[in-house]
């Protein structure tokens, strides 16, 4: 067994073990320490990956490391780490503290990190799992709050289905290569077009792509604030990474592209319409999750090292801007009487001029403008797709993108440009809410100036 | 030499950090003020040092930048790119002088316009198709922010407007942009962003099409051309004085700028295949919005609707593929850039002073400010083409060049100029003379109306006396922009 190749996940989850413990045997009053504590945890993982030999398999060959999932578990680990940062202060205002929130944001990492090393079918099914029940309980962690629980039950009930599919999917890949490894397999035969269809549909249930979209606008909008950041981040940069890796094992399919087509076309249009009738910005935030679901999945259309280079670069740095998005939403609900409704942003400039520059900057970045990080990975999408002369592609996310920038505006607009009418208490941000905006908002700009700092790190 | 170039383009945005920091007013205006007059005198001097007799560009940096997607920093400047550069500047410098009274948030209103100076600068230095497209759309957030925040009434609206439209024109151009890096790569292996690397080329005529349809759209939305046109005029409308300033004498440009600099040497023969269906909006342009702008009683919107017409000179000139039409496309450029400053000024003090911009609440205005009288008359006549004055030379070098290929195309065009001296002078006079509608109530309130202050006549100085050189001692600068025209040209 070669214990060097998960390091990083012995790390964490001895990190786990450690803040169950502490947790077993302190009280509410430190929850404060413990989240500190597990948000430490994360960086201690990350340290371990400089100690990691790569490539290496492990665990009887279902475990792999190679330099680029190292990558991959590097971008979640700081992820998790922000995600933590900024949470505690908000459940002490909303007064939901639950001890339990310091470790199960780190279960479900441990649970992705596993996954994007997987290659094999059983372990990605057991890991997807360990991620998702931990988020399952974590939407639902403003326990008096009913759309919370109704947020979490619908997660749940849809994300059963995903597991199914994905357990159903690997019984046919099983029963056609013989084999739950995933490997080349060149046979075309229904039962493995089958596995595959479900495999990516399970995949994309996760992703949140039309038409397996149904629970994001919910689970995002009952979710608390925080979870709801970490919900947009931490998986979605797993879920693409592994993406990446099945894609070398299907592309050959011809129904692949079509099939990825499909429901990156779906996301883009049908996310980018309705958002435009969403009154609440953190359902239209949803809505943009799932939008840029269908940009994403565009990076999945061929097997071509630039498009997929693209496609990791852009997701890693959405997932920064939309962890940053969140945590500005948090700050602002912790004051009494705040709604998500797009009414109580208005003014917001007026009140607190760097949030609500910050709220733009990143919303600015979504749209693709430059020097926002997001334009290189939206140009690199582009060229990815002209490049393997899929036009028609190309030109619906250029109207896409061009349709999105209408309800994105519009939050900006209230921010900005309109009086407040309601008036609040002042927002306070904590320091670990000012460290995740600072390093989000930094990163959104020193990449989009420099990418290459990250762009040449992955490697296909 | 060259690193003055880049300090010139950088120098702005540094100022703006500075403004957004220190957050003091004396200080933000102080600074945007000696900030671009130093980047004015860089470019003069660079403007003025200009080899004209060497091929090529000069003042050049590159440096490497993202060597993975084959991007670099690389700036340098031909005589059309450091005569926009030097009337940018110019402009800038004006348009701070006049904002010297602002009081409504002063210190984010001057870090944006520093921002956006940097923005504009970098677009006409930019030799990188990834550098020009940052550049390009850098000046989007600022500009937005100066319509939403300093507007008139209907400002978010125009503001919306404004960033839609012009977001929609600038991602074809990213698709354009795209599409030859990518035929560049499947070509020669390489994959590059330089300007230089992709004027070597020869494309096959589908990538021309595509790429000047492409390019064409974004540069189109920006001119704007007629069809894509309707944002200008509700921009200009709610946008305030500054703001319209360097919208009608620097963002316009970067539409044109890019036919010349992009669409013509890249895709020949795409733009000669173009060239009717180019005259053709032109035409429509020139006359069209010349008519629109006679039947107009906002002063403001009759400006932008001129914009348009005179906008379509530069289009018309730009393809009618003859040395003399394209210098003097490129001479209505920075002519037109000078006369819609001042026009815009003339439009914003009165806006300043009597609180409208409707010809209906004006009328016998020359008797109360005299002064502002004369340069407004001066500022119109520039617009119009009147001899002595830059916009003629312009005129008329795009005229003579068009007639000697295209002699019913430049005819047609010709009613254009004849349409603008009409919407002018029937706007002149009723803001300014008509003294018949000066009612009692007017009479009284307009009593106390103090004439243009030092900073105004400042301003209007800059700009006017620059248009006076440009119109009568035309030669350095026609020698100085023919040195794009005739590469651009393939001479």
């Amino acid at each position: 067994m070669n214990w060097n190749a998960v390091i990083p996940e012995l790390v964490l989850a001895l990190g786990i073990l450690l803040v169950f413990v502490l947790d077993l045997f302190s009280d509410k009053k430190h929850y404060r320490l413990l989240s500190v504590i597990s948000a430490l945890v994360p960086i201690a993982s990350l340290i371990s990956l400089l100690f990691v030999q790569y490539p290496a398999r492990t665990l009887f060959d279902l475990f792999e490391v190679n330099a680029l999932n190292l990558l991959g578990k590097a971008i979640l680990y700081i992820l998790t780490s922000l995600a933590i940062f900024s949470m505690h202060d908000y459940y002490e205002k909303k007064g939901s503290v639950y001890t339990e929130l310091s470790y199960l944001p780190l279960l479900s990492t441990l649970g992705l990190s596993i996954l994007i090393s997987s290659v094999n079918l059983v372990l990605v099914f057991v890991s997807l799992e360990l991620a998702s029940i931990g988020m399952y309980v974590m939407v639902s962690l403003l326990r008096d709050d009913y759309l919370s629980k109704e947020a979490s039950y619908k997660y749940l009930m849809i994300g059963s289905v995903g597991t199914s599919m994905l357990a159903l999917g690997s019984v046919f890949y099983y029963a056609s290569t013989g084999s739950f490894f995933l490997k080349e397999y060149r046979d075309e035969n229904s039962l493995f077009l089958l596995s595959m269809f479900l495999l990516l549909s399970a995949l994309a249930l996760k992703a949140s792509a039309v038409p397996y979209h149904f629970w994001t606008p919910d689970a995002y909008e009952g979710a608390p604030t925080p979870i709801t950041g970490y919900l947009s981040s931490v998986p979605k940069v797993a879920l693409y990474f592994l993406l990446v890796e099945l894609l070398g094992y299907f592309y050959h399919l011809k129904q692949w592209l079509i099939l990825v087509a499909i429901l990156s076309i779906l996301s883009m249009f049908y996310a980018n319409f309705v958002a435009y009738t969403q009154r609440s910005v953190k359902r239209l935030m949803a809505y943009s999750t799932i939008a840029h679901a269908g940009y994403f999945l565009l990076g999945l259309s061929l097997a071509d090292p630039q498009l997929q280079k693209a496609l990791l670069f852009y997701v890693s740095l959405y997932a920064f801007a939309s962890l940053g998005t969140f945590t500005i939403m948090s700050v602002l609900e912790k004051r009494s009487g705040f709604s998500h409704h797009i009414l109580d942003y208005r003014g917001l400039y007026k009140d607190h001029p760097i949030l609500a520059s910050l709220f733009a900057l990143f919303l600015f970045a979504f749209i693709g403008i430059p020097p926002m990080a997001l334009f290189v990975g939206k140009l690199t999408l582009f060229m990815g797709l002209v490049n393997n002369m899929l036009l028609p592609l190309a030109i619906a996310l250029v109207l896409a993108s061009i349709l999105s920038a209408g309800y994105y505006l519009r939050v900006v607009v209230s921010l900005f440009l309109q009086e407040g009418e309601k008036r609040f208490p002042p927002a306070k941000v904590s320091g670990g809410e000012a460290l995740t905006l600072l390093l989000c908002s930094l990163l959104m700009v020193l990449l989009g100036i420099f990418p290459n700092l990250l762009y040449d790190l992955i490697k296909l | 030499m060259e690193n003055l170039l880049n300090i010139a383009i950088f120098l702005p945005l540094l100022a703006a950090i500075l403004v957004g920091i220190v957050r003091n007013e004396k200080f933000s205006k102080v600074v945007s003020l000696s900030i671009s007059s130093v980047v004015f005198f860089i470019m003069l001097y660079l403007f003025l040092n200009f080899d004209w007799s060497a091929q090529g560009f000069q003042y050049v940096t590159k440096l490497n930048w993202i060597p993975s997607l084959g991007i670099s920093y690389h700036v340098g400047v031909d005589g059309m790119a450091i005569s926009l550069l030097l009337m940018t500047s110019l402009v800038f410098v004006s348009a701070f002088l006049w904002s010297l009274k602002i009081e409504d948030r002063p210190n984010l209103y001057f870090a944006l316009f520093l921002a956006l100076e940097t923005a504009c600068l970098g677009v006409f230095s930019a030799l990188d198709l990834f550098l020009f497209y940052l550049f390009w759309e850098g000046m989007l957030i600022p500009m937005y922010f100066i319509i939403g925040l300093w507007g008139h009434d209907r400002k978010v609206y125009a503001a919306n407007k404004f960033f839609v439209y012009t977001f929609f024109g600038s991602v074809f151009l990213l698709l354009g942009l795209a599409s030859i890096v990518v035929y560049g790569y499947i070509m020669t292996g390489t994959i590059s962003f330089d300007y230089t690397f992709h004027m070597a080329f020869s494309y096959p005529m589908f990538l021309q099409i595509a790429g000047f349809l492409l390019f064409g759209l974004g540069f189109a939305v920006k001119i704007p051309m007629w069809p894509v046109h309707t944002w200008l005029p509700d921009a200009h409308v709610e946008a305030p004085t500054a703001g319209s300033i360097v919208l009608a004498a620097v963002l316009l440009k970067m539409g044109t700028y890019g036919f010349v600099r992009y669409s013509l040497p890249l895709f020949p023969d795409a733009s000669k295949y173009f060239i009717p269906l180019i005259f053709f909006l032109s035409l429509v342009a020139i006359i069209y919005t010349a008519m629109m702008a006679i039947a107009q009683t906002h002063i403001k919107r009759l400006i932008a609707y001129s914009s348009i017409s005179h906008m379509g000179v530069v289009t018309l000139g730009t393809f009618a593929m003859d040395l003399n039409a394209l210098n003097g496309a490129i001479y209505m450029m920075i002519a037109h850039g000078l006369s819609s400053a001042a026009l815009f000024m003339s439009a914003g003090f009165i806006y300043d002073r009597v609180h409208s911009y409707h010809m209906d609440d004006l009328g016998g205005l020359a008797r109360y400010v005299p002064k502002l009288a004369v340069l407004f008359m001066i500022s119109g006549l520039a617009g119009i083409g009147f001899p002595g004055l830059a916009g003629f030379v312009a005129e008329f070098l795009v005229f003579l060049g068009t007639y000697k290929n295209f002699p019913v195309w430049a005819f047609i065009a010709g009613v254009g100029i004849v349409l603008s001296a009409a919407y002018f002078l029937y706007m002149y006079k009723r803001v300014m003379f008509e003294e018949e509608t000066l009612s009692e109530y007017r009479l009284e309130k307009w009593k106390h109306l103090k004439d243009l202050e030092l900073h105004h006549m400042l301003s209007f100085i800059l700009i006017i006396a620059s248009a006076f050189i440009m119109g009568l001692y035309p030669y350095p600068f026609v020698k100085i922009i023919e040195h794009t025209s005739r590469y651009v040209l393939g001479g």
